[in-house]
């Protein structure tokens, strides 16, 4: 069963196309990055396969699901934006994601929480933007879910805190599920990922695994990424 | 320990070469429990499945072996351990003396060259400098 | 679900509206002390502290019925239409709970704020012998009470239950017309607040214009002769008439604006 499922999808806004017949597949137990230069298509793939907007034409499910309240309960997202409420406290965050989610950790959330020092009376609105964005990773990786969809977790983060995301999403992800993570920052990422998927204009360049495009080109995916958008 | 990785190999290769120079090294000492996989992988900052695929490589070569419960460990094996290493130091003198050649040396230059390096880097040592 | 959404509404919307009722009370209380003791005293500054603490009062009064207002907006719109809506539009939950748990928790505070206002407004009234006189006043009603016919008495409770359910629809409609030209107005790839005005501007205008042809229809049509329906009702059957077609009306009303809101939300959701 593959966990996430695309056929011939297409989106459009306006007249400007974002998704021009898009098809992939991915399987549980893997990482997958999603992988195109600004405005290719990867963060209009990922609100529709969350159910933020509805395909204009061809499929797209979840867990063989048409995105919608049910797939929602087995996706963990974390949106480009910091989207948590600002005037929460993190121990209200965490009421608030173990309410909805029942596949929540939250003992897991506290003890990553701890490592960062956030008190659970700590009001988001007074942590800086960077610790905000470390406090939803948390959150979104705190759950056991079956697809995790993150969409550019480490753009625009320094080094540092690139390693603690990566690491993070290594550390808490549940094996069985798949995790896809969008980005146009490839050589940070690339280590991490099985596959990857390149994307532009709305449509599948290229979808192979990490290990094999190395072994086969001689070269690393960051490498071929830019022979393959060179401008 | 530190872990590096080049751009033009397959990384689970790399990861095999670098667990074998932890286990030679002594940083996973014989006979010990390794961490779990996924600790591992954590730590290199890879895939835990690219880290399983590597650690299985290695298992079939023999320098590891897996209990079904309490995990992986280093072999207790010393000569394998040491033939892990001629290995290692085979794959650097290799590479050290194909540069050397590109380089346009000649073997008996390379030797020399070598002795006297290593002469003067043990005087730096015992001098204090 | 839908009680898992209200109880964080009501954590998200009590955190601003119970200080808010605290000064009203704090206000209050102290307008009652001034009118008392301090409005009039010999000393002029603490005269004026006195007049300073009862327009306090008025702004509190002002500020409760005001924050309860912007709330049912705001929230509607941050929560649900702003960066929040990536959070809330991906839990487990359907627009409909959505909407409902927006719309209830309003009300309530509507309500709440209404009954607040009363008893502070109590408060400030209250003086020695104010308590014996209100319960003067409670006995006085229930004996003229006890001098209704059966009949009456039933007509009067009905008539305000009727109009309580009334003005509780009509907050409720009124919300859903803001909703729906919020949400129709974020449908839109820019200027969605200005589209959003227009809309509810918009919504105003049709509202006005099927009413008043609805109105000119009947008069015009007269219906009772038409249908040969011979009916001349009593005042008190006419008022419940009356009432019960409104809340008729105004549930039509909120439906409609109740449509229109799930179906941007579901079909033409479209986050910034």
């Amino acid at each position: 069963m593959s966990v996430l499922e695309c056929k011939e999808l297409c989106k459009r806004y306006g007249r400007t196309a974002a998704l021009e017949g898009l098809s992939f597949t991915v399987e549980p137990g893997r990482i997958v990055g999603l992988l195109g230069p600004n405005g290719s298509g990867k963060t209009t793939l990922i609100k529709l396969a969350n159910g933020l907007l509805t395909p204009d034409a061809g499929y797209i499910s979840v867990c063989d699901m048409a995105p919608g309240r049910e797939s929602r309960s087995l996706v963990s997202y974390l949106p480009e934006r910091t989207a948590i409420p600002l005037w929460m406290s993190a121990a209200q965050l965490l009421d608030f994601y173990g309410d909805f989610y029942a596949d929540f950790r939250r003992d897991a959330a506290e003890e990553m929480l701890g490592h960062l020092n956030i008190h659970p009376r700590q009001v988001i609105k007074q942590m800086s933007k960077g610790t905000r964005e470390k406090v939803q990773l948390i959150m979104v990786m705190s759950r056991a879910a079956k697809l995790y969809l993150l969409d550019e977790p480490i753009g625009g983060v320094d080094p540092a805190t690139r390693d603690y995301i990566l690491s993070t999403i290594i550390g808490n992800y549940n094996p069985e599920a798949a995790v896809v993570i969008s980005t146009h920052l490839i050589a940070d990422v690339e280590k991490v990922l099985d596959e990857v998927i390149f994307i532009n204009q709305g449509q599948v360049m290229l979808q192979s695994s990490v290990d094999q495009i190395r072994e086969e080109k001689g070269m690393s995916v960051d490498a071929l990424f830019r022979e393959v958008f060179k401008c | 320990m530190r872990w590096e990785f080049s751009n033009d190999a397959p990384i689970y290769t790399q990861l095999i070469q670098q667990v074998k120079v932890g286990i030679v090294a002594g940083i996973f000492p014989p006979g010990e429990r390794l961490p779990s996989v996924r600790e591992l992988a954590t730590e290199a900052g890879v895939n835990p499945n690219t880290m399983q695929r590597a650690l299985a490589e290695l298992e079939r070569d023999g320098l590891v072996y897996s209990q079904r419960t309490a995990g992986r460990f280093v072999t207790e094996d010393e000569i394998m351990i040491q033939a892990a290493k001629r290995g290692l130091a085979q794959r650097h003198v290799k590479s050290f003396i194909e540069a050397m050649l590109r380089l346009g040396f000649r073997q008996e230059e390379i030797v020399a060259l070598l002795k006297q390096e290593i002469e003067e880097g043990t005087r730096d040592v015992s001098t204090g400098m | 679900m839908l009680r898992k959404l209200l109880k964080h509404e009501f954590r998200a919307t009590g955190r601003i509206m119970l200080p808010m009722y605290l000064v009203l009370l704090a206000t209050a209380v102290g307008s009652n002390l001034s009118g008392r003791w301090m409005i009039g005293s010999r000393f002029s500054a603490v005269s004026i502290l006195g007049v300073l603490i009862v327009t306090a009062f008025g702004f509190a009064i002002f500020g409760v019925l005001l924050m309860s207002f912007v709330l049912m907006i705001q929230r509607f719109y941050k929560n649900l239409l702003q960066d929040e809506g990536y959070l809330m539009f991906t839990l487990p939950v359907s627009v409909h709970q959505h909407i409902w748990s927006k719309l209830i928790v309003s009300a309530v505070w509507f309500i709440t704020t209404v009954l607040a206002v009363i008893g502070a407004s109590l408060i400030v009234a209250y003086q020695g012998g104010f308590l014996r006189e209100m319960l003067d006043f409670l006995r006085y009603f229930f004996q003229g009470l006890q001098k209704l016919k059966i009949t009456e008495a039933l007509n009067g409770t009905v008539y305000l239950v009727e109009l309580f359910i009334l003005v509780f629809l009509a907050m409720a409609a009124f919300s859903l017309q803001f909703y729906a030209a919020l949400a129709a107005g974020h449908s839109q790839p820019n200027h969605k607040m200005l589209w959003s005005v227009g809309c509810f501007f918009g919504f105003q205008a049709v509202l006005q214009f099927s009413g008043t042809m609805l109105l000119i229809g009947l008069t015009r049509l007269d219906l009772f002769r038409y249908l040969k329906f011979d009916w001349d009702p009593t005042p008190a059957v006419a008022i419940h008439v009356g009432l019960l077609m409104s809340i008729g009306c105004v549930v039509i009303y909120g439906a409609i604006f109740y449509a229109v809101t799930t179906f941007f939300l579901k079909r033409h959701l479209n986050l910034e």
